[in-house]
């Protein structure tokens, strides 16, 4: 009786909810179509004389001046900053150095072996073949002084990798741990990390440059902000979802906390801590090129010349390369967790006895102590390898040329059809009215509080603007409006995402639907989903050239993979009882999925919807490198002409719209009515 | 004419001294401010009313019961009734509201967080639903763990862990680890991982509720195997009537927090003390929990044909009953005289009538004696 009370509840919910949402929708549809037959006459947008006192970007001019004058004699500044700087910078060189005297033939050793140890031989072979590519695969003037193999910046990208990811984790686990054993440090870290992880990277980079200055340190921290927030939230979900009674099983014997930490709940959460070191490792190479940005060598930076300079083959290859690092990592990485598994500890599957271990070290010391003072090896010969850039190249403009015609008319009907109008249309809109009808919305989804702070976010991106005909620090006099930069900025997330959501739904279902649709598109969506964001920036730029409508597709590609997964996944969740109870009153297929597994699914999928806005809004941002406009293109514009004060405005604005889209697209709701 | 608490045939068990286990109006109430329902009348509302008014839900209710030292003590009732809430306050793995318990003497409630630690590490161990082991350990490492918190040498807990596994069947899967083991087989290592320890009160909750019925037959062996050799004191909860009755020698029937009843076996199937006792036993098999004190009558000097004990089972005693043509003597432990056995009432107990009273003679039927 009450079962049964209990779940026909939270059904009656959903139902509710989803009435609520079509009338919520209709309602938003009907007044952003007043809202803009009203706007035509307005021709507003922003007003461009509100400015808050010198500007925005000025303040962080004068805030980076300041910096500058004091980094010598502030504490602060010079001490803390400067001497973490200087940490980063020793230990990197140092790392480096090393890996340079371990000689090619020790990394490549020892790179085998750790794979062979934790996981199959298969892994070993994979991990020599990658290691070996980046000698092999070489591009002309493409490493530092114009040397043709890449094996020194692989070198320069590991050890910024190795140093980045020991810093993650000397944060992130002890902060994770701290979360799930202190409520109260779980609910402060929340908003911070969900805060992080909306950020698109281009948000805090200059702020990390006025700091530290361009370099290696610059990027190191970076890449810490970027990756470090996954490996707090494994770590706090791995330890808090112990299952209880095993923790009061240890409590009944009178352990203290600290013994059951130890005893209990850390061992078991070793695997989701695994999970959130591979996720750390795999973030921290999709930001290489950003990183690069803002000065970290390696092979980010022949990538990023590439993409400015449109050499479109050795952007490929360099990608390549790093694609192959992140494979590599990730697959020894991941071999760690897997061998981690109880059963696989259990039949005995550790290879060597402590004994044997000792001394495979000891032969390959020999190994690298022979490679390098007896044949007086060091990095990669560079005879050994070749350039296919020139076939790349030509491979790539010769796909280009095959589909030119498909991609000249797409790119027109969308750019003159579509996008232009579009970004009009919305930098016209009067701001005072989008202000209102988000945080209408905002009011739907989350309350007053939610409506209040997205129509104050939306207010304060516009002042963001820089007064007209503001000399930046550089000189030069460049014309930023904030409002029109988001704007242009929400055109292209819109289009993305539109694409994205007509797309990946339909697949998302199919794939639920037909066993043959999901093993085909599994391993698509696993390779898209580990490649970092800048790599579809390259054939995106081959075929459309720079622009706005290569951000487009790339952001476009980029989240596609998120809406299909979320979608099936939300599907797969109903639960099999449930369909069941449908199909037994007869129904069919089509209603079953309409009337059943889609309503149940559609807290899923909304969460579908917010986790592609955040990923096209990363990557539309990304594809500032490629000329596509808005918000991304001024931080690289303030990148390129060292204006820290554009890149700075354009970044706060950034976060802004950050948060309005994750706060609109984020209902109070949770998923089944839980609470975690 | 009525065999009611008082009857000679109440096998109450009252072992030596005074009880181990000591509890006196234990309350535990969830939720917020529960020092606000103290002496309310909200106390009394209904618990789904509780809940919307107060946020609180009352889980023990005034709870008073003594275990003596080797008794086996059955908590009862249906999901949600508060036994998992009872038996943890009693190592303070939920913090009562209020009341007294002591263990041995040891005030348990005043203890500060050592003593209450040393408590848990020597006197008191517990056997969980759902096995509760250390999936990353292997079985000789979970039956250390009690011994490894209190600091125990390795050499010396293995030793005692490996010895331990042999009293409950289960030697040779010693580096097994709990995910290898059958479900029977991983309550086995969670009932010697309380074992190790040698407790003194041991917590069985719901321990074996989640195994088949030949698994949890063969475990209710076990125990009460164990329980012959080692006298601990039995804190066992279930909701199974036919566990209770096996392995209880008193049972406590429990309700919305509430004890209902507690009595022997026989008292609670024999003279339930409300419907919603009276419905828990309907189906039990009456003779073999009923014994002859259930149905004595005074003897009025006739010499008895032949006797039985009073504590013999009535569904043993047909064979006597049909057998044997005149009065059959009812004798109590030092085999002195108690009664006479009432044929009819027998007849009528074991016909699934109402046990302990025996509706009225309809007039013109033929005595029984
Ligand atoms: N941590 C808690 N917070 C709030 N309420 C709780 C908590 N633990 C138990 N309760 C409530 O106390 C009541 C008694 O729960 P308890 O787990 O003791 O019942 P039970 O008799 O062991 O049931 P079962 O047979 O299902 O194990 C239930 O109504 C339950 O909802
Ligand atoms: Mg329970």
């Amino acid at each position: 009786m009450s079962s049964a009370a209990g779940s026909v509840a939270p059904l009656g919910g959903i139902r509710l909810r989803v009435a609520g949402r079509y009338t919520t929708s209709l309602a938003a549809g009907v007044l952003v179509c007043v809202a803009g037959v009203a706007a035509s006459g307005f021709h507003t947008g922003f007003p461009r004389r509100w400015v808050l006192g010198a500007g925005a970007p000025n303040w962080f001019d004068r805030l980076d001046s300041w910096v500058t004058n004091n980094q010598s004699s502030n504490f602060f500044l010079h001490t803390i900053v400067g001497g973490f700087s200087n940490f980063l910078n020793g230990t990197t060189n140092d790392v480096v150095s090393a890996l340079h005297w371990l000689t090619w033939v020790g990394v490549l050793v020892i790179a085998t072996l750790l794979a062979w140890l934790v996981g199959r031989w298969r892994t070993a072979a994979f991990s020599a073949l990658m290691v070996a590519s980046f000698g092999v695969l070489q591009i002309p003037n493409g490493g530092p002084n114009g040397i043709a193999d890449m094996w020194s910046s692989a070198m320069t990208t590991l050890a910024l990798m190795a140093v980045a990811i020991v810093i993650s984790t000397i944060v992130g686990i002890p902060l994770g741990v701290a979360a799930a054993v202190w409520t109260p440090v779980s609910k402060t870290l929340r908003p911070v990390l969900d805060m992080m992880q909306i950020l698109p990277a281009f948000a805090y980079l200059v702020p990390i440059v006025v700091l530290f200055s361009i370099g290696n340190p610059a990027g190191i921290v970076a890449t810490v902000i970027y990756a470090v927030p996954p490996l707090v939230r494994f770590t706090e979900v791995g330890i808090r979802t112990v299952r209880r009674d095993v923790i009061e099983a240890a409590e009944s014997f009178g352990a203290t906390r600290r013994q059951v930490l130890r005893d209990v709940q850390l061992p078991l959460a070793a695997q989701a801590i695994l999970l959130g070191l591979n996720q750390v490792i795999m973030m921290a190479l999709s930001i290489v090129v950003i990183a690069s940005l803002v000065g970290a060598g390696g092979l980010g930076d022949p990538v990023l010349q590439a993409l400015q300079t449109q050499q479109i083959g050795m952007g490929a290859v360099a990608g390549v390369l790093i694609v192959f690092m992140a494979m590599w990592l990730d697959r020894t990485s991941g071999a760690v967790g897997r061998s981690r598994g109880r059963a696989a500890v259990a039949a005995g599957r550790r290879r060597l006895g402590r004994r044997e271990l000792l001394a495979v070290w000891a032969g390959v010391l020999a190994v690298v102590l022979v490679s390098h003072y007896g044949l007086g090896l060091g990095d990669w010969p560079a005879g050994w390898g070749f350039s296919v850039v020139d076939q790349v190249t030509n491979g790539l403009n010769w796909v280009t040329t095959q589909l030119a015609g498909v991609s000249a008319s797409l790119s027109s009907f969308l750019t003159l059809q579509v996008l232009n109008p579009l970004q009009r249309f919305l930098g016209d809109f009067p701001w005072w009215l989008l202000a209102g009808i988000v945080a209408a919305a905002g009011w739907l989804r989350g309350g007053p509080r939610r409506a209040l702070l997205l129509a104050g976010c939306v207010a304060l991106l516009g002042l963001m603007q820089a007064p007209a005909g503001y000399t930046f620090q550089g000189t030069t006099s460049y014309d930023f409006t904030a409002w029109g930069d988001a704007m242009q900025t929400l055109s292209l997330v819109i289009v993305a995402l539109a694409l994205d959501l007509v797309i990946g739904i339909p697949l998302g279902i199919a794939a639920y639907r037909w066993r043959a649709v999901d093993q085909a598109l599994r391993p698509i969506l696993d390779l898209l989903q580990t490649l970092p964001a800048f790599v579809y920036l390259i054939p995106v730029v081959a075929l459309f050239g720079v622009g706005n409508l290569a951000g487009v597709t790339a952001s476009l590609v980029y989240a596609l993979p998120a809406a299909v997964r979320a979608t099936t996944l939300g599907l797969r969740a109903v639960q099999r009882d449930v369909i069941e109870a449908g199909q037994a009153f007869g129904s069919t297929r089509w209603q079953l999925l309409r009337k059943v597994e889609l309503p149940i699914a559609r807290p899923y999928i909304g969460l579908a919807v917010n986790q592609t806005i955040l990923l096209v809004m990363a990557e539309v941002v990304v594809a500032g490198l490629v000329g596509a406009g808005g918000l991304g293109l001024d931080v690289v514009t303030g990148f390129s002409r060292s204006e820290v004060g554009l890149g700075a405005a354009a970044g706060l604005a950034m976060v802004l719209m950050g948060i309005v889209l994750d706060r609109l697209s984020q209902s109070n709701q949770t998923i089944g009515g839980r609470r975690e | 004419m009525t065999a009611t608490n008082g009857a000679p045939g109440t096998e109450r068990v009252e072992r030596s001294g005074a009880p181990l286990v000591r509890v006196r109006g234990v309350w535990k109430i969830f939720g917020p401010h529960p020092e606000r329902l103290r002496g309310s009348d909200d106390l009394d509302l209904p618990r789904g009313e509780l809940l919307a008014k107060t946020g609180c839900t009352i889980a023990s209710r005034d709870i008073t019961f003594d275990v003596g030292r080797g008794e086996v003590f059955v908590i009862m009732g249906l999901s949600g009734s508060g036994k998992s809430t009872l038996v943890r306050c009693i190592t303070r793995l939920v913090e009562p509201t209020a009341g007294d318990i002591s263990i041995g003497g040891q005030d348990v409630l005043g203890a500060d967080a050592r003593t209450l630690r040393e408590l848990r590490r020597t006197k008191i161990a517990m056997v969980f639903q759902h096995f509760g082991l250390f999936p990353h350990r292997t079985a000789i490492d979970n039956v250390a763990y009690g011994l490894e918190v209190q600091g125990v040498a390795r050499a010396t807990r293995h030793q005692r862990a490996r010895e331990i596994l042999g009293v409950v069947g289960l030697s040779g899967v010693e580096n097994a680890y709990p995910d290898q083991l059958s479900g029977g087989m991983q309550q086995r290592v969670g009932l010697a991982r309380a074992l190790a320890v040698d407790p003194e009160v041991l917590i069985f909750d719901e321990a074996f509720s989640a195994l088949d019925p030949l698994i949890r037959r063969e475990m209710q062996d076990e125990v009460l195997r164990l329980q012959e050799r080692l006298q601990k004191s039995v804190l066992f909860v279930t909701h199974d009537l036919d566990e209770a009755l096996k392995i209880g020698d008193r049972i406590a029937i429990m309700k919305d927090g509430r004890f209902v009843q507690v009595g022997t076996p026989a008292e609670i199937v024999g003279a339930p003390a409300d419907d919603y006792v009276r419905e828990f036993v309907r189906d039990v098999p009456r003779g073999k929990v009923l014994t002859a004190s259930f149905a004595v009558q005074p003897h009025a000097g006739e010499a008895p044909e032949s006797t039985v004990r009073h504590d013999a089972r009535l569904g043993e005693l047909l064979p006597v009953v049909f057998g044997v043509q005149g009065p059959i003597g009812v004798v109590g432990a030092d085999d002195e005289l108690v009664g006479i056995l009432d044929r009819r009432m027998v007849v009528h107990i074991l016909a699934g009538r109402e046990g302990g009273t025996v509706p009225e003679e309809p007039a013109g039927t033929p005595g029984a004696a």
